[in-house]
């Protein structure tokens, strides 16, 4: 599993193994001050990010 | 001479069962039952030892009599201690035992200690600061829990306070409760104080007791990410329109499963947030900003991994308690497990 949010150092002192950095708490995958089809190509790279790191080993809590 | 007052019902007293449950509150001058244990052990220190007798019928039809006598005979003992129980599972008592202890804590500032299983509905009674020492269910733990009593009294008799929360933290039962304290101060400036009190590295005890979170082991994919089939959860309140299961909007207690079957992308006007906790505007403007699922078809489409699962799970996460989201995340890894998905994404707000 990994979690995408804003709020990583929470996430990390409740034990998520995985924490990816999303970008705000109220759209963590969303940019919406970008044009509709570049906010699109910014989301696929941060799901990218998100399935590279469920290939990493992980045994603490690590943000990528 | 450290003074010793412990409450027992009729029934550990060995004062009779049930057709002594009414017996009125008598005080005797010595250690009864497992009193007596508790005493010969602490022997060396030369504790004054005295009993409270209550039936448990009497306490609860009788609750402000019993505390009233209780009150003569403990300011006529002046113990040092109080001690109630070990109450097991056994309601009536658990549950007068707990409010004896948070009574003269309250009253009295005096250590006070109770013994009981933490499915006794006492430990719902239990007033702050009230030491709960951990039993068994039944009275076959009472050499035990007699053994703990006394340990506990050693080091609150040796002045030993760091022990004492040593000990807490690994025999007592948490209270994970919130307790209202006056403390005579607006709660800006207790907050600032609490703060500045950490950041000195002064001492310091916050009225919400923190809840312990379950470690558990991390694991790791268990496929090649091409062979996997990856889920997408969220606690950001996602459903389709018209919330058609009615999902709370704050203190999710369930959770809810939506097919994506046939789509590529989430829809302005099709789906919508329940959710107090943020800002759902930009969510609902575009719900691929929670559920990403424009993105992750087109990861899919380039076989990155093998499938995305055909439905995304969500319930609401803000202002719910730890213990229910405990819950309602193992029912979802349940169900994605059983439906054979080997990895998840999970958004939070």
């Amino acid at each position: 599993m990994v979690l995408i949010t804003c709020l990583a150092n929470v996430a990390a002192q409740v034990g998520v193994g995985r924490i990816v950095g999303g970008n705000k708490f109220h759209y963590p995958v969303g940019q919406p001050e970008l044009p509709a089809e570049e906010e699109r190509r910014w989301r696929i790279a941060l799901m990218e990010k998100a399935l590279a790191t469920l290939e990493s080993k992980a045994d603490k809590p690590t943000e990528v | 001479m450290p003074k010793v007052l412990h409450y027992l019902n009729q029934f550990f007293a060995g004062i009779g069962g049930e057709e002594k449950a009414g017996q009125e509150v008598i005080f005797l001058p010595q250690a009864v039952g497992i009193g007596n244990a508790i005493e010969k052990s602490l022997q060396e220190h030369g504790v004054e030892y005295a009993t409270l007798v209550c039936g448990d019928n009497y306490f609860h039809e009788q609750e402000e009599l019993a505390l009233r006598t209780m009150r003569a005979a403990i300011d006529r003992f002046q113990p040092d201690f109080f001690l109630a129980g070990p109450a097991f599972n056994a309601g009536r008592y658990g549950i007068a035992s707990a409010k004896a202890c948070s009574w003269v804590r309250d009253n009295w500032r005096i250590p006070a200690i109770t013994g009981m299983h933490e499915n006794n509905p006492g430990t719902q009674e239990i007033g702050r600061h009230v030491f709960v020492l951990q039993t068994g269910a039944s009275t076959a733990s009472m050499a035990e829990a007699a053994k703990r009593f006394t340990a506990l009294l050693e080091l609150l008799v040796a002045q030993d306070p760091a022990g004492a929360e040593a000990f807490r933290a690994e025999h007592c039962l948490p209270i994970p409760r919130r307790f209202t304290v006056k403390t005579g101060k607006p709660d800006y400036v207790r907050a600032i104080e609490l703060m500045l009190a950490k950041i000195h590295g002064a001492a310091y005890e916050s009225e919400i007791p923190l809840i312990a979170t379950a470690r558990h082991t991390i694991p790791n994919l268990t496929v090649n990410l091409k062979d996997a089939t990856v889920a997408l959860v969220t606690e950001g309140g996602l459903v389709p329109k018209g919330n058609p299961d009615r999902l709370e909007s704050s203190r999710g207690s369930r959770y809810f499963k939506y097919s994506l079957a046939g789509l590529d992308d989430l829809k302005c006007g099709e789906f919508a947030a329940m959710h107090t906790g943020y800002d759902t505007s930009m969510v609902d403007e575009d719900p691929d900003r929670i559920v990403p699922l424009d993105a992750m078809r087109e990861l899919e489409k380039n076989q990155r991994f093998k499938k995305l699962h055909e439905r995304y799970f969500v319930t609401t996460g803000t202002g719910a308690m730890p213990s229910k989201m405990a819950e309602l995340g193992a029912g979802i890894a349940a169900d994605l497990a059983q439906s054979g998905v080997n990895a998840v994404i999970l958004t939070a707000t």
